[in-house]
């Protein structure tokens, strides 16, 4: 009676019952509630997902934590500028030497989960709404794709991590989950990647520039196999991007990364990140920022200076290009000519060189997957399987484009060593280098020899303060 | 529908069962009384309470002493009390004109007080309520009543942090509750709940003349039947109703001006050369290192110095300046200040009505400022039949203001600061007519401070807004004791603000970008309340219940945008430019923003009341709310109180000194909504991102949707004692209270693996305790009368718990470069944190000797090691100051003569501190300082100054200037706030010539204000309502002193 009374009088009112009067929506915000609904939106969110790659924790636009934990903290490149009490988390990394509040390894934490969290609304929500099957599996496979690279990530970074599978609504609702085995993670990015193989277009249109192929999907799952030791699975893998014939290496080695390759001509490039200058906020900054520290030169061609000097090829990676190697150019410059006209001999990578621009708001995009890597890949897991005579081939391809002989590793270890040699130089300032001496377990020689306090534990990195802070059953790694 | 959602109604229901059978359907008849009541003297009586006796059907005597009340007992008896005269029964027997003449020096105390839903008479009451008559509203001559409230009421602190025409005042009530959430009470105006919809103060969009009387709900009890909006306390304002059989007009007219109360003595253009010239000899010697081929000496002539330490030409020989242009005769000015309304009210027994139009016009004391309102009202109330009455109430008003950047730096023309700041040797206007300034500036070495008067004459912030409160309701009498009550009102606003800056204005340059920025917003708030009220008298029980639902919702859309890349001056609005954006000016803030929120409750009270000396009295909202997550939708909030009135007991009747003791007792749950919209729903950010090589929208979320965000919830006990003795010509009123608000709104980090790092929850605690004690004593009260009325409060504040114990949470008012503030867990909120000065440093070796300011010489400030470290960084501040004050008072006396009478109204707060961030103590020689400054600096160990202030330098390597206790001054003050004189007309003379009364008055407002403070005001605060970083002054309006003479005229 009493329901009845209320209900009379909300009536009166206009109003239905008091749940509705009670739910309002905004107007002008966007809402979880009032999106998911349709292809569009589903479109939207997966474009917010691929702008995770822009987040600070993965490659920022040139000072992304992948950038430091992949290149500074390997032999590749160091911190070029003075020590200062501003410059101790990078340093840090420089130095193989981490405190567990560091910022780059927490924004990387943060980076690769929140991206994770979005791949997991997206696949949450899908299969309640209907639409254009090939478009859904297209959006259901870049979802499982993203997801399945941070995971990749995360588990190359940190190890064990906490596995999520679907959007956290609840802001506790990850604070007692802890870490899954290594393994599992795996099991998620493969079923992940396989699913996304199949359902991901073959061709990327130019309108669609910048998302991700199935032949992406498999040079990803072709790049876990490998770091997962399943050999015989990443060759097959690789292999079927090769044989594809969609892909291959560009003539010149310097025109996979310059603007003046159009995305149509460029079918070495697999996926990158995509870039943009005009003052949109959607410039990068790497060339510009890893240019030398505090320096103003007419040679690097762009205006609002000075460098930053992020990612200073070392002596050793500069020693590593053999002679006549053409991507030496095409990566370093190794002097400057200052305001005043004097020379300077401080090196800095032109790998992503574009002239003409103010400083961030560069064109060029910047690579995460492409086709020298599969034929390396492809070489590296040939090898691994004791087929050194036939991983010479796809390596040798690579070599021939940079202008350089045959190689001539006979055996199985020299073969190791030629592909890590051609990897570092090859793929050098792409965030490759440190996961590549950590998968072939070559980090603790290698650093050393450059005299890095390199030990295994730091193999991987330390779960960031901020999160065990937040979790208590998020347990460290061992050894820090 | 929620289950427990029912449950009042159950509860409620039940009560009325059990009650019905008592309820005798007796057939009784309804009549309207009406009279009139004087003195002794036959002088009428304002304020006599009338009630039926047995009941709680009452009312209270208007300024005329006249009365009208519908009465449906029979044989009806009246009984009239009033404060300081013997109450009287009165049998109607069938008359409607009853005119009595009251006795005077008796018991008192039976006032009707305006509780939410429903009055109750004072006597009954069992929380902390007080009652402010409109006529002492309309004793202060302000644009708000809530200035006019300040020093009235014990608990409810009121601090204008402007003195702008209709500036921003801070109301509290018990203190400060929130961190994340409002603390501003609720306003209900003529039973509607309004909310601070518009531009500017909501509260200037009333008339104070049209106020009946305003009633301040403060504790649990009184503050629960509004629920989730209660935790604040509540601010009932009632409006002038008309009488039957008495209509009468009347004019209220008042007139005067206005000047700035106290200026800042600021150096003169001589000794400002003095000061610039120390300031850069410091400079310089500090900064330049002696090296074996150069020994820097003050004697360098500028050719050899850095920019920094030049001496600026026109300065170079202060005994060629004389005393200059004092920049603050400059801006402000003798401002009017008008107020004239009509008002007219009468009626049948049938039909009521009170109808007033008024006009109110506040120049401004700064140039180019001030408030003009124009206000209506409408009142009308009707029996429609024998048991139906009817009625509407509306409050329409037009406000239009125009405003300038007051307070900030004058890097943003903050007009105040621009004064202060620009040395004296500047005048006003050079010969030619233009604006003599600083900008752009002479010589490097200059500062660059644009023209006060040309900030004033060109800005131009105008605002307008138009408000119709309006109401209308309908009451059916379904037995005599039972009445149903619906009601159905709006409040609708209509703003519009603009700003622009035009090309010739600019802060740097001889001309910068000329600016345009448009607001315009709507907000609609509608309710509907539907109640059921019942009251009964049996033997020695009376009850009286209310129960109901209302439904509440309100909408806005905002507009606001900017426009620049103006060609020219000539188009001074958006229109003139090229529109950017919303209204932040690089255009990136969202254009358009609507709101929506609703509210839907469930409330009832039952008072018991058993022999006149038990009291008894339960209150329960139910409140549902759009803000509120899924699930938390629904919050209950109870109270209950006891009320015990000792002196009807018979072992106190032979104590006849004492004419009346209560003790009361609450405890009660009340909430806070004030929690802003949306915030339980997840919300989507832009994560835009380049496909196909073009900027293409992606979106991600950016804030969890929290189900079960609710309500910050305030539990409050209090204590409390009314006492009236020698015959009531003291009353006595003390309230103890304790009042914890949990389960605050916070932003706590949370893991990242949820893909954010961020979310709002509800946590924390806050309390606030203290005590207020509220004295009424009569002093004299034959031909020469004398009543005063004080007040005092002593509140405490402390942050019992955040979202972890280390957590701080700073803050500083806008343009505040420190983070002067904190909030942290056993402290006050917005406590000042800092470095600590220990003094100046009378050597340099006694600053070698200190060791932790390597860079310190004599002359520096010198702080406290607080980490003992041996080095003064970041880690050496602590809790240095406390922006509450101790205790906070009002003092008001009135004395009456025959026809004269003499009102005089103080007010004050004591122990606490402001933290003066302005340019004008900052001592380093560049802007203009005050005078307080030049004669207290450090000047040599002979000359050491006030030991607070040390010697002028610029760029001085110790950095002098930056925050610390140094900058912390006491705000302690007692203000004179109002004097007036009054004389009223003999009603027979009043007569003669054709009224029913008049009166003529003189008034002076803030007439003196006693403090130690160096700035214009210590009710100051920047920060306006932002009260985690409270009493900042950073240059603002300040206060006008007034001088007003009016009549008041009935006919």
């Amino acid at each position: 009676m009493k329901k009845t009374l209320l209900s009379c009088a909300l009536l009166t009112l206009g109003l239905s019952s008091c749940k509705d009067f009670l739910t309002v929506v905004p107007q002008t915000e966007r809402t979880t509630a009032n999106f998911y609904n349709t292809a569009a939106d589903f479109n939207t969110a997966v474009v917010g997902t691929y702008a995770t790659f822009k987040h600070a924790g993965l490659y920022g636009n040139g000072a992304g934590s992948l950038i430091w934990l992949g290149e500074v903290a390997s032999d590749n490149t160091e911190y070029g500028t003075p020590r200062t009490t501003t410059s101790v988390a990078a340093y840090e990394i420089d130095d193989l030497n981490y405190s567990l509040a560091n910022t780059y390894f927490r924004d990387a934490w943060l980076g690769h989960y929140q991206g994770i969290a979005r791949a997991n609304a997206i696949l949450d929500h899908l299969p309640a709404v209907s639409f254009d099957a090939a478009l859904k599996g297209q959006y259901e496979g870049e979802a499982r794709f993203l997801r399945a690279m941070f995971y990749f990530n995360l588990v190359r970074l940190f190890g064990p991590v906490q596995l999520l599978t679907t959007e956290i609504n609840d802001p506790y609702g990850t604070a007692s989950i802890g870490r899954s085995p290594v393994n599992e993670v795996y099991t998620l990015i493969e079923s992940d990647l396989q699913a996304a193989e199949n359902t991901l277009p073959a061709t990327i249109t130019a309108a669609n520039q910048g998302r991700a192929s199935k032949w992406a999907a498999k040079a990803l799952l072709g790049k876990v196999y490998l770091t997962e030791q399943k050999y015989a699975l990443a060759g097959a893998k690789l292999k079927e991007i090769v044989d594809a014939n969609v892909n291959s290496l560009m003539p010149n080695y310097a025109d996979a990364f310059l603007l003046t390759t159009s995305f149509a001509n460029n079918r070495e490039v697999m996926l990158a990140v995509q870039y943009k200058g005009g003052q949109i906020g959607q410039g990068g900054n790497f060339y510009t920022q890893w240019t030398p520290f505090a320096a103003n030169s007419p040679d690097f061609g762009f205006t609002n200076g000075p460098g930053d000097g992020v990612n200073r090829p070392t002596t050793s990676l500069i020693a590593a290009y053999p002679i006549g190697d053409a991507r030496k150019a095409a990566s370093i410059a190794l002097s400057y000519t200052n305001t005043s006209g004097v020379v300077v001999a401080e090196p800095y990578p032109v790998k992503f060189r574009q002239t003409g621009i103010i400083k961030g708001e560069s064109d060029v995009d910047y690579p995460v997957l492409r086709y020298a890597d599969v034929l390396l890949m492809y070489a590296e897991s040939l090898n691994e399987q004791g087929q050194t005579t036939a991983a010479a081939a796809p390596l040798n391809q690579v070599r021939t484009r940079a202008r350089l002989a045959n190689t001539t590793a006979a055996t199985q270890t020299d073969m190791r060593l030629a592909l890590e040699q051609e990897r570092r130089v090859e793929l050098a300032f792409e965030s490759q280098r440190w996961f590549d001496l950590v998968r072939t377990n070559r980090f603790v020689p290698v650093m050393t020899a450059v005299g890095k306090p390199a030990q295994t534990f730091k193999m991987l990195y330390p779960i960031p303060q901020r999160e065990t802070d937040l979790n208590k059953n998020l347990t460290q790694n061992p050894g820090y | 529908m929620n289950s427990s959602f029912t449950r009042i109604w159950k509860v409620g229901l039940l009560v009325l069962s059990l009650l019905f059978p008592f309820a005798p359907a007796w057939a009784q008849t309804k009549q309207t009384v009406s009279g009139t009541v004087a003195d002794a003297k036959n002088q009428p009586l304002p304020g006599v309470t009338v009630l039926v006796k047995n009941t709680t059907n009452g009312t209270s005597t208007g300024a005329d002493g006249t009365f009208t009340l519908t009465v449906t007992t029979d044989n009806p008896t009246l009984v009239l009390s009033y404060i300081g005269y013997k109450s009287q029964e009165v049998p109607v027997s069938g008359r409607s004109q009853i005119n009595v003449s009251m006795e005077g020096d008796e018991q008192a105390l039976k006032e009707v007080v305006v509780v939410g839903y429903g009055t109750q008479q004072k006597k009954d009451l069992t929380g902390a309520i007080a009652t402010v008559s409109g006529q002492d509203v309309a004793k202060v001559p302000v644009s708000g009543l809530d200035q006019a409230l300040q020093g009235q009421v014990a608990g409810l602190q009121i601090s204008s942090s402007s003195g702008a025409p209709g500036g921003n005042t801070n109301i509290l009530i018990r203190g400060v509750g929130s961190i994340s959430g409002g603390n501003e009470p609720l306003f209900v105006i003529d039973g509607f709940p309004v909310s601070g919809a518009g531009v500017g103060n909501p509260l200037n969009t009333i008339n104070p003349n049209d106020i009946e009387s305003i009633d301040v709900l403060k504790d649990a009890s009184a503050t629960a039947i509004y629920g989730s909006r209660g935790s604040n306390g509540v601010i009932i304002v009632t409006t002038k109703h008309g009488k039957a059989n008495q209509s009468h007009i009347q004019l209220d007219a008042y007139a005067g001006y206005q000047e700035i109360a106290k200026k800042i003595e600021m150096m003169n253009a001589q000794e400002f050369a003095q000061f610039t010239i120390d300031g850069r000899n410091n400079g310089y010697l500090d900064n330049t290192p002696t090296t074996p081929t150069f020994t820097p000496r003050i004697t360098d002539p500028n050719s050899v110095r850095p920019t920094n330490y030049r001496i600026p030409t026109a300065l170079l020989d202060p005994s060629s300046l004389g005393v200059g242009t004092d920049w603050q005769d400059a801006i402000f000015r003798k401002a009017r200040i008008q107020s004239y309304q009509v008002s007219a009210s009468g009626g049948s027994d049938n039909v009521r009505y009170a109808v007033s139009a008024g006009y109110f016009d506040q120049q401004g004391i700064l140039l180019n400022t001030g408030l003009k309102r124009y206000s209506f009202r409408a009142n009308v109330d009707a029996k429609a039949t024998k048991r139906l009455s009817v009625g509407i109430s509306l409050l329409p008003s037009y406000t239009s203001q125009d405003d300038l950047p007051f307070a900030g730096h004058y890097g943003s023309f903050g007009v105040i600061q621009a004064a202060l700041a620009q040395p004296p040797n500047v005048p006003v206007y050079n010969a030619d007519g233009s604006y003599g300034s600083t900008v752009p500036s002479p010589e490097a070495q200059s500062v660059s401070v644009q023209n006060a008067v040309k900030i004033a004459n060109e800005y131009k912030n105008p605002s307008t807004q138009f408000r119709l409160l309006g109401n209308t309701y309908a009451e059916y009498a379904i037995l005599p004791d039972l009445k149903f009550r619906t009601t159905f009102g709006a409040d609708l606003n209509f703003f519009r603000s603009q700003i622009w800056t035009p090309s010739t204005l600019s802060t740097s340059a001889a001309t910068g970008p000329a600016l345009a920025v448009a607001r315009r917003g709507e907000s609609i708030n509608w309710l509907n309340e539907n109640t059921l009220s019942y009251q009964k008298v049996l033997g020695q029980h009376a009850i009286n219940f209310v129960g109901g639902f209302t439904a509440q919702r309100e909408t806005s859309d905002a507009l606001a945008v900017t426009a620049n890349n103006f060609p020219d001056d000539l188009v001074p609005n958006i229109n003139g430019g090229t529109v950017v954006g919303g209204a932040n000016q690089g255009g990136n803030s969202p254009a358009e923003s609507y709101q929506d929120y609703t509210i839907l409750s469930l409330l009832a009270r039952a008072n018991y009341v058993f022999h006149e000396k038990y009291l008894l009295t339960g209150t329960i909202r139910r409140d549902g709310s759009s803000r509120f997550g899924d699930n938390n939708k629904w919050g209950t909030f109870p109270s209950a109180s006891v009320g015990w009135r000792v002196s009807d007991e018979a072992f106190m009747k032979s104590l006849r000194v004492v004419n009346d003791l209560k003790l009361r007792a609450s405890y009660g749950l009340t909430g806070n909504n004030a929690i802003g919209n949306y915030r339980a729903i997840g919300q989507l950010g832009n994560n835009n991102y380049i496909v196909g090589d073009a900027l293409t929208p992606g979106l991600g979320r950016s804030s969890f949707a929290n189900p079960t965000l609710g309500w910050e919830s305030m539990k409050q006990l209090d204590l409390g004692l009314d006492l009236a003795v020698l015959d009531s010509r003291l009353t006595f009123t003390a309230d103890v209270y304790d009042k914890r608000n949990t389960n605050m709104l916070f932003n706590i980090s949370v893991p990242g693996a949820t893909g954010l790092t961020n979310a709002i929850v509800n946590l924390g605690e806050v309390q606030n305790k203290g005590l207020e004690l509220a004295l009424t004593t009569r002093n004299f009260v034959g031909d020469f009368k004398w009543t005063t009325n004080a007040n005092i409060t002593f509140n405490r504040n402390k942050v019992l718990a955040m979202s972890t114990d280390a957590e701080q949470i700073f803050a500083s008012a806008n343009g505040q470069t420190a983070n002067s503030n904190v909030t942290m867990r056993g402290y006050p909120i917005g406590v000042f944190y800092g470095r600590r000065q220990l003094g100046i440093f009378q050597s340099d070796q006694e600053a070698v000797e200190y060791g932790a300011q390597p860079l310190a010489r004599a002359g520096d400030v010198k702080w406290k090691d607080i980490d003992g470290n041996g080095k003064i960084d970041d880690n050496d501040r602590e809790v240095i100051g406390n922006p509450m004050p101790k205790y906070f008072f009002g003092f008001n006396n009135t004395f009456a003569y025959k026809a004269f009478s003499l009102d005089i109204l103080t007010n004050g707060s004591v122990g606490y501190d402001i933290y003066n961030g302005m340019f004008a103590l900052n001592n380093s020689g560049v802007q203009n300082n005050t005078q307080y400054v030049y004669d207290n600096r450090w000047i040599s160990p002979s000359q050491p100054g006030d030991g607070r202030f040390g010697r002028t330098i610029r760029g001085g390597r110790n950095n002098n200037a930056q925050y610390s206790s140094q900058y912390l001054f006491d705000g302690s003050y007692l203000r004179i706030r109002t004097v007036t004189l009054a004389y009223t007309v003999p009603a027979a003379l009043a007569q003669r010539i054709g009224l029913q009364g008049a009166r003529i008055f003189a008034t002076g407002a803030n007439l003196y204000t006693f403090t130690k403070y160096q700035g214009y005001d210590p009710e100051v605060s920047t920060a306006g309502d932002n009260l985690l970083a409270p009493r900042s002054d950073f240059g603002t309006y300040p206060i006008a002193r007034s001088y007003t003479a009016g009549v008041s005229v009935s006919f």
